[in-house]
């Protein structure tokens, strides 16, 4: 139905796609899942007509796309929802769904002003259909509501919708699960499942949460730095050691590093903590991100924050450095209380905040950038330090930063935190874009500047690098931190760092292959299993009279067949 | 309410508007029932960024620019070529819109502060370059302009000197059927694939809206509009010159639309009269005695106001005088609304 073969897209000098081929059959939900910045999106908005790619070719129903214009490919019946959504905050729910519908039938402007009868015949015919869209994915008592003033979960929902409405064979869905917690993210699924038998629709989805990929998908590609990395029934993916390392990061690396283990430095629990943040909760808009969050960092200390996307890593970042307010909460920094200070004055005590994508100014020389931090000290910074530590950087002095490798512009990024002088330092995805050398280069960096006697508290990707630096390490879940400990511990504990990244997708996926004697009933809510309708019913009757999840009942049974 | 009863309701108060409205001006003096006029010629001034920008979310600072070429195109079928003004109106409408969608064609690429800027641009080449140039004498007719005297509209004598108020009728007239069309395109389907251009570019043309073609439909409309306003203003005036259409007339239309509410097809009435009447009230009446003290307010303090009633309209009023207006009696009625409920069901008791 979809055919993609050997796209590539550059962005200047960074390949975003190198290559990819994808093929997707009709009635089938595809997954793509992958690391930050590994193409995903840039694939989708290939295959919307968003963006042109500079090599391959598409087809759809056997029919290239390369020269049609967005709004011809959603006429063919390809529909899209958007990551960073894209409703049309100002018109109600309903409205949103009636203009792809109606801007594929021929409507004339005109007429519509007019209102002669063919428009107001057109006009009842739409919102009947919208009406019978919205009830399906349960938004009936939201149709009249401004797009704008709905929660973002619901707003997910409404995406879906609005790509329903223009009768779509191809579905393109966006992290729909972004920002929903488990239990909804379970019923995501069974949504999805019941769309696809009600509008026939093929589906592609993106998303980094893999206990709603997995269980859902008939096939799933995994794309890691613009390149198909693997692809296979969901559970061969699942157990792929070449998937588990990108998500997880290197695991031979970890092999050969294994003299660095162990450098934690006990005597540090018990100076005071140099940065104590308790209970912080903080969000955007209406969405609540994070909430209840502790955490603290001692002088000369390497801190990790690690967990899936969308945990509420990057937030909590905000919120200490003032980028955010937090809603409630402390943050004291050096026996301060800092909570909702300027982002400034924060930055003057000592506490560096450097951003995802580094808050570089491209057109500046990299010696410039350096002398910028004597706005915040005061006095021209000593350069001759920041040289040494990054003898590069000398070599590029006088170059744009715009100009440096990913890498260096971060390098860049460190040596000004350093001439700051600061007490503590925050790195916000350091490794995002970079190859795996580029980025332990980068984690070298942060061990000279432990050495130099500056606490660091990275938030990572790459769990294992992340893990080897720091001393300690906060496992980020679903806004709140679901564990912490010193790195070794969590670095043995592996099935904990799994669990939050992969999500419970591992065990779920076991489970419902047959083998589930290690999966959690608990867990077995969120399964959608392909069941004649009357049996599941039975089942679902039999699992409420015993008060327990239908999941531990077909766990049941099947340890009843089992030989 | 079902569409046909919201298009009656609709039709009828546009009907009221235009008996009211056209009666209005009755009493005043000859200056007054001028300022009349050109209240309605800047009302489809406003109306047109109404649906530029407050419908289709694209900027424009060169509307008079478009009410200009309106004028002009109408000053000069009459005069060069003798035709009906009803058919100079037909022209100078289709001149307008016709560049209405060649300015249209940067929008293709642009947004928000650079796409002001080339309207801008636009703005200043017709006001210097085309309005005031003898290479364009045919169609500005020269320095002097285009005099208009004696046209016939319906068969009615309608001039400037001695027939001004049946001119007014017939723009009043256009003015509430265009209105009336504006708000029947807000809510039909044209209208919401202008308004999820104004939310979002990007989600409407991956949901099936061809950008190209509505933004130019917008542009073009836009400016059709501001010249059938144009097209009526050598009647009003008696002549056409460029002073009434250079950028800053231009600059003040946008800077009204905000302040009105530029989102709401009245605003741009309020806007219009607003225009219109406020310098001629100022210049006529701005000077005095209070007391011993007297005080001479000229012209030029019209311009001071409007920039500081845009910036308090800005924090008090975001959505404009008429939006915020709105926004309240929609408010009040809600509550008066329930409160009649309430007291129909017995759960309160009015004493």
């Amino acid at each position: 139905m979809l055919r993609v073969r050997d796209v590539t897209v550059r962005f200047g000098g960074i390949v975003a796609l190198d290559g990819v081929s994808l093929d997707l059959n009709r009635g089938e939900i595809l997954g793509l899942i992958g690391p930050n910045g590994a193409g995903k999106t840039t694939l989708f908005n290939c295959i919307s007509g968003v963006i042109r790619p500079d090599q391959g070719s598409m087809f759809f129903e056997g029919r290239s796309l390369k020269f049609a214009p967005p709004h011809e490919r959603a006429r063919r019946g390809i529909a899209r929802t958007f990551q960073n959504l894209q409703l049309w905050g100002s018109m109600t729910v309903q409205e949103n769904l009636t203009v792809p519908m109606d801007a594929l039938g021929g409507r004339n402007t005109f007429s519509d002003a007019l209102h002669l009868p063919f428009s107001t015949y057109a006009e009842r015919a739409s919102s009947e259909r919208a009406r019978a869209i919205l009830h399906v994915l349960e938004l009936d008592d939201y149709a009249r509501t401004l797009a704008g003033d709905l929660p973002a979960g619901i707003q997910r929902r409404v995406e879906i919708a609005r790509a329903l409405a223009g009768r779509p064979q191809l579905l393109l869905l966006d992290e729909p699960a972004a920002g929903l917690d488990a239990r909804e993210t379970g019923h995501l699924a069974e949504l999805l499942h019941t769309v696809r038998e009600r509008f026939h629709v093929s589906m592609l989805l993106v998303d980094h949460d893999m206990s709603l990929v997995l269980p859902v998908s008939d096939y799933v590609y995994v794309l890691d730095f613009g390149k198909v990395l693997a692809k296979g029934r969901p559970s061969a993916i699942q157990n792929d050691p070449k998937v588990i390392a990108a998500y997880l990061g290197d695991e031979s690396s970890r092999e050969s590093n294994k003299s660095h283990d162990v450098v934690a430095m006990p005597r540090r629990r018990d100076e005071a903590p140099l940065l104590e943040v308790t209970q912080l909760a903080a969000g955007y808009g209406h969405l609540e991100v994070i909430r209840d969050v502790n955490l603290t960092v001692r002088p000369g200390e390497v801190v990790a924050c690690i967990g899936a996307n969308g945990a509420g890593k990057t937030t909590t970042l905000r919120a200490i450095s003032g980028m955010i307010r937090p809603r409630s909460g402390t943050v004291t920094f050096d026996g301060r209380d800092i909570t909702g200070k300027t982002a400034e004055h924060i930055s003057r005590q000592g506490l560096i905040h450097i951003p995802e994508g580094r808050g570089l100014f491209p057109n500046l020389s990299v010696e410039d950038t350096l002398r910028l931090v004597s706005n915040s000290i005061g006095k021209e910074p000593d350069l001759a330090t920041a040289y040494r530590l990054f003898p590069k950087l000398k070599e590029r002095r006088h170059q744009a930063v715009g100009t440096l490798s990913g890498g260096e512009q971060h390098m860049v990024a460190l040596a000004r935190a350093v001439l700051a002088r600061p007490q503590l330092v925050m790195v916000d995805e350091m490794s995002q874009g970079l190859a795996p050398t580029v980025v332990r280069q980068l984690f070298d960096i942060i061990r000279m500047m432990r050495d130099e006697g500056i606490a660091v508290l990275i938030v990572e990707q790459f769990v294992d690098s992340a893990l080897e630096v720091a001393d300690r390490a906060y496992v980020f879940e679903h806004g709140t931190i679901g564990h912490s400990g010193s790195a070794a511990e969590l670095r043995a504990d592996r099935k904990l760092i799994s669990g939050s990244y992969l999500g419970s997708a591992v065990d779920m996926v076991a489970a419902s292959n047959g083998n589930g004697h290690h999966a959690d009933p608990a867990l077995m809510e969120v399964v959608s299993v392909k069941l004649p309708a009357k049996l599941k019913r039975a089942l679902e009757e039999r699992a409420e009279r015993e008060g327990r999840p239908t999941g531990a009942v077909v766990m049941e049974l099947l340890e009843g067949v089992k030989p | 309410m079902t569409w046909s009863s919201r298009l009656t309701v609709r039709v009828l108060l546009a009907l009221l508007a235009f008996v009211v409205l056209a009666r209005l001006p009755a009493g005043l003096d000859i200056g007054f029932q001028f300022d009349a006029a050109l209240a309605v010629v800047w009302g489809f001034g406003i109306l047109s960024l109404v649906l530029l920008t407050g419908y289709v979310g694209q900027v424009s600072l060169c509307q008079a620019t478009f009410a200009g070429v309106g004028a002009y195109a109408a000053g000069m079928m009459v005069s060069t070529y003798h035709v009906s003004y009803l058919i100079a109106v037909a022209v100078a409408v289709f001149a307008a819109f016709a560049l209405g969608v060649v300015v249209g064609l940067p929008a293709l690429r642009l947004s928000g502060i650079t796409l002001a800027i080339v309207t801008l641009g636009i703005a200043l080449v017709f006001d210097r370059y085309v309005f005031q140039d003898a290479a364009f004498a045919w169609f500005t007719g020269g320095s002097g302009g285009w005099r208009v005297d004696g046209a016939r509209m319906f068969g009615l004598q309608m001039d400037s000197s001695k027939h001004l108020l049946a001119a007014y009728v017939v723009l009043v007239g256009l003015f509430c059927l265009v209105a009336l069309l504006m708000v029947n395109l807000h809510d039909s389907g044209a209208g919401r694939r202008f308004r999820a251009i104004r939310d979002s570019e990007l989600a409407a043309s991956t949901m099936g809206v061809n950008l190209t073609r509505y933004k130019l439909l917008a542009f073009g409309m836009s400016a059709a509009i501001a010249g059938l306003g144009g097209s009526f203003y050598p009647l009003v005036a008696g002549s056409v010159s460029p002073q009434p259409f250079w950028l800053f007339t231009s600059l003040q239309l946008a800077a009204i639309a905000v302040l009105m509410g530029v989102r709401y097809v009245p605003a741009a009435a309020l806007g219009g009269v607003f225009m219109a009447f406020v310098p001629d009230v100022l210049t006529r009446f701005g000077h005095g005695n209070i007391g011993r003290y007297s005080y001479d307010i000229s012209f030029d303090w019209f311009q001071i106001a409007v920039g500081v009633l845009l910036i308090i309209q800005l924090i008090l009023m975001p959505d404009g005088v008429w939006g915020d207006l709105r926004g309240r009696i929609a408010h009040a009625a809600a509550h008066a609304k329930s409160a009649a409920r309430a007291v129909a069901k017995g759960r309160v008791r009015v004493a």
